[in-house]
């Protein structure tokens, strides 16, 4: 007898194993992905009579074939060696269906216990089960459990610490397939005993040899079983002349005869069965006219709840950061490393906090996904958007994610886990990112308004977007067409009865996700932040082109106030007594001051003031902002924006966009930041009406629109290529992603550039 | 809605360049893929060839079963169908291989 206990929980898709599995392990579950496979198997532990028990949840499935990624990784975890006892949950208002995976467990002879889950909806809905028949029918233990109520896996606690002593009393049953198919059966087991492979020794040869009567690919893939390949062909030919058994499906015909039987016997349907509730939501929901519009509309309040219920939140873990910040800055004395103080506090904090802004986005998103899964819509709205998508080569699944890639890739890219099939899977994440996230909305709202007269302005931002979706959706396309060719995949999807989503499980679900995130941003966003630091930092420029210190100096000087302007100041009585001591001393308006002139507006005389005040005050700022786009120019970034210049130069690009581009590659609203410096504006951001007017004067609308197309279509953050590694679990995609997007990106901004260049549009200001 | 009654005819023409020697116009003629929205039958034969048959058979989709079909989808070739209980949606051209009689029937 072992200390360790293995328990591995099995049953349908929608059957309620996850509430079970939280019910049993509490919050102590780890999420592990198999590699190539988008399910999840989790595993957690417990304590039990004395024994530390670790339960595996599989992935949902109605069968032990292979004809899904999931039941390949339920047949792996189930065949290999160390599992002590299947924990099979059964849905005790659909027993037919439910059980039809039992009767293939059975075929494992595995100790197998059955939790007949949802028996009180069962009851509600007037079936009865006679539990010793059914005990008797496949062998096992059966009890009832309501998985997701408190309280309501008791039962199948207490028979698990009875169990779990012996669990090789349990042995399930072998079940009869009828005289002719059993004897094939055993014909072939027997060929498969004769190897005498050790490992399986623990599963009977009688399962594989069902198998491969079935023709299953899984159990054809061993090549250990080859030699009893030749003995299962003649038996499955011997089937058909001779009965004109078609084995391939024979089987689940059998199965689902054998069934109906037990079921005859062991549970007793009373009283009329109502047509439930859940039938009658879905005439609204799933309606052929009114479906998609009510699609439309939930999908519309998602995108509230997600950006602007979170809103608030956001503020405040910015405030935190600033404040964060300001500490490293308050504690740490510029004397001591001065490089790597200032990479903490503007570069990991900076960065880092840039990234973990979203974490109420992502959370939020997460918990209204979660709403919309548990309760059973999702499958509804992929019903019903499934027409539309598949004329894009793609389906009704990947209609979620590609809304939801407005907000942001990353929790985006997440979503597409919802998506069964592999090929529509990788294509929608491949097409994902060209739909324009909210990071870029900076780049556009700083240059539309630059370039573009108001009333161009709405239908230019609507442009950049619907251009955006158009490649995206011809991309899937031509993706669909090219690289991820192949018969359609055969679309079979459940559509759950509607449940009610427990608090609980929303939580725990949106909790999973948003430590994923929070791991992210501790991970990778790090990493890119401190390089990105370095390269923008690195090397220091220590000899200037002009002594900038005495240049401010003399600008401070020839700006000063006289005792005249002064005096205006002080007659106003608007400023404090230490604004005025501060005017006083330095001969400068302090910061904060100008508020005082507001409302009400300045007098005449006192606006000359301020202008000369003002106009001191950009002279020494225009200097600052020279030096540190000299530093800038000699800093890594600075280099490589040169060195590629000429690759850009077809585009309309200079150094400076250039550079501001490579920085955009950390997250897209570095764009605007870069350039900010770059164009020696200091602190920037999209409002910044300098920068615009420095825009005006260099570029041309036409490079405007090329700034914008290339942004939209280039390489995405390095957070979207890493979620994209992750969860296609392969570097080459990221590779390919990148190098496509800024293939995509350069060839549209050249034909726009060239075209427009050959036929001057846009190459004169338009007002 | 034009469009849908219009390709209700299409799938078994598909059906028939997919699998040429297997036409599924047999003698009951009545595929999963016409039949209308609230109507139920019986599968009486699932087309030999068919592609995913055993996944099909696996959620009950095999001679015998009875089911309900209980909706179309908006643009397109989604079928809803209850079968043991369970809606499922599936493909019209699959649909098409599934052969059906009018009505109750006992196995």
């Amino acid at each position: 007898m072992k200390k360790r206990f293995t328990i591995a929980l099995a049953g349908n898709p929608n059957c309620g194993k996850t509430c079970i599995f939280n019910a049993l392990t509490g919050a102590r579950q780890h999420v592990g992905n198999y590699p190539g496979v988008t399910v999840e198997s989790k595993s957690g532990r417990f304590e039990l009579a004395g024994r530390e028990i670790e339960l595996i949840d599989l992935p949902g499935v109605y069968s032990l074939s292979s004809s899904s990624p999931e039941e390949e990784v339920v047949f792996r975890e189930l065949t290999r060696p160390g599992i002590d006892l299947i924990v099979n949950v059964v849905d005790a208002t659909i027993p037919q269906r439910s059980l039809y995976l039992t009767t293939q467990l059975a075929e494992l002879a595995i100790p197998m216990l059955i939790a007949l889950n949802m028996s009180d909806d069962a009851a509600r809905k007037g079936l009865k089960y006679d539990l010793p028949k059914l005990e008797q029918y496949f062998g096992s233990p059966v009890v009832p459990t309501v998985g997701c109520k408190t309280g309501g896996v008791r039962p199948l606690l207490e028979k698990l610490a009875e169990i779990a002593g012996h669990p090789e009393r349990h042995r399930a049953r072998q079940l009869s397939y009828g005289p002719d198919i059993d004897d094939a059966v055993n014909t072939v087991a027997a060929a498969i005993d004769a190897l005498g492979l050790k490992r399986f020794r623990h599963i009977p040869a009688r399962f594989f040899a069902v198998k491969l009567l079935e023709r299953d690919s899984s159990v054809r893939r061993i090549a250990d079983f080859a030699p009893a390949h030749p003995e299962a062909e003649a038996q499955i030919r011997h089937l058909q002349d001779k009965h004109a058994i078609e084995t391939d499906t024979f089987m689940a015909d059998r199965r689902y005869a054998m069934l109906a039987g037990a079921c005859r016997g062991a549970i007793i349907a009373t009283g009329e069965r109502r047509r439930e509730i859940s039938d009658k939501i879905d005439v609204v929901m799933t309606n052929k006219y009114i479906g998609l519009p009510l699609f439309f509309l939930i999908i519309y309040l998602t995108f509230w709840f997600t950006f602007t219920a979170a809103d608030p939140l956001m503020g405040y873990i910015e405030t935190g950061f600033a404040w964060l910040t300001d500490a490293v800055k308050a504690g740490w004395p510029d004397t001591v490393f001065p490089f790597l103080r200032n990479l903490v506090a503007d570069g990991v904090i900076g960065g880092v906090g840039g990234v973990l802004v979203f974490l109420p986005n992502i959370l939020f998103l997460f918990f209204a996904i979660a709403l919309l899964e548990d309760s059973g819509y999702m499958a509804r709205a992929a019903f019903v958007m499934d027409g539309v998508m598949r004329r894009f080569g793609l389906q009704g699944r990947s209609f979620v994610p590609l809304v939801l890639g407005f907000g942001c890739s990353v929790p985006a890219i997440m979503a597409t886990r919802t998506i069964e099939s592999e090929r529509d899977r990788r294509v929608t994440i491949m097409v994902l990112p060209l739909m324009s996230c909210s990071a870029r909305l900076p780049i556009y709202a700083l240059i539309i308004p630059a370039f573009f007269a108001e009333r161009y302005q709405a239908v230019m931002m609507w442009l950049i977007y619907l251009i955006g979706v158009a490649v995206a959706l011809t991309a899937a396309r031509i993706l669909k067409s090219t690289l991820f060719r192949g018969d359609g995949e055969i679309y079979l999807m459940e559509l759950p009865p509607y449940r009610m989503p427990t608090f609980r499980s929303l939580m725990l679900h949106m909790w999973d996700r948003g430590r994923m995130y929070v791991r992210k941003a501790g991970t990778i966003i790090l990493t890119a932040s401190v390089i990105l630091y370095v390269c923008n930092t690195w090397p220091e420029k220590r000899e200037f082109s002009k002594d900038y210190a005495a240049a401010a100096a003399e600008a401070r000087r020839a700006g000063a106030l006289t005792d005249a302007q002064i005096a205006v100041l002080e007659a106003s009585g608007r400023l404090t007594p230490e604004q005025l001591e501060a005017v006083r001393s330095d001969r400068m308006l302090p910061p904060g001051s100008r508020e005082a002139f507001v409302d009400p507006g300045p007098t005449a005389a006192q606006a000359a003031v301020l202008n000369a005040a003002q106009a001191a005050d950009d002279a020494i700022a225009r200097l600052e902002n020279e030096k540190q786009a000299e530093l800038m120019e000699y800093t890594i970034s600075g280099r490589i924006g040169h060195a590629l210049e000429p690759l850009f130069r077809p585009i309309g690009f200079d150094w400076k966009l250039t550079t501001a581009s490579i920085g955009a590659l950390a997250a897209k609203e570095v764009f605007v930041s870069q350039l900010g410096i770059l164009y020696a504006e200091g602190q920037t951001d999209e409002e910044s009406v300098p920068l615009r007017e420095q825009l005006i004067r260099n570029y041309t609308p036409l490079q405007a629109f090329c700034i914008m197309v290339f942004c939209l279509l280039s390489i995405p953050c390095l957070a979207t290529l890493a979620i994209i590694r992750r969860e296609l679990n392969s570097r080459v995609y990221p590779v390919i992603e990148a190098a496509g997007l800024f293939t995509l990106a350069y060839v549209a901004a050249l034909v726009v550039y060239q075209t427009g260049t050959l036929l001057q549009i846009g190459v004169r200001m338009i007002q | 809605m034009l469009e849908l009654k219009e390709n209700s005819g299409k799938p078994g023409m598909e059906n028939t360049r997919r699998h040429s020697s297997e036409t599924p116009s047999g003698a009951a003629g009545l595929s999963l893929a016409e039949l209308p929205v609230g109507a139920t039958a019986t599968i009486i034969k699932v087309m030999p060839g068919m592609r995913g048959r055993q996944k099909f058979a696996d959620v009950g989709l095999v001679a015998g079963t009875e089911l309900l079909m209980e909706a179309h989808a908006p643009f397109g070739g989604l079928l809803r169908v209850k079968v043991m209980e369970t809606s499922m949606a599936l493909h019209r051209d699959d649909a098409a291989n599934i052969m059906l009689t009018r009505g109750e029937q006992s196995k």
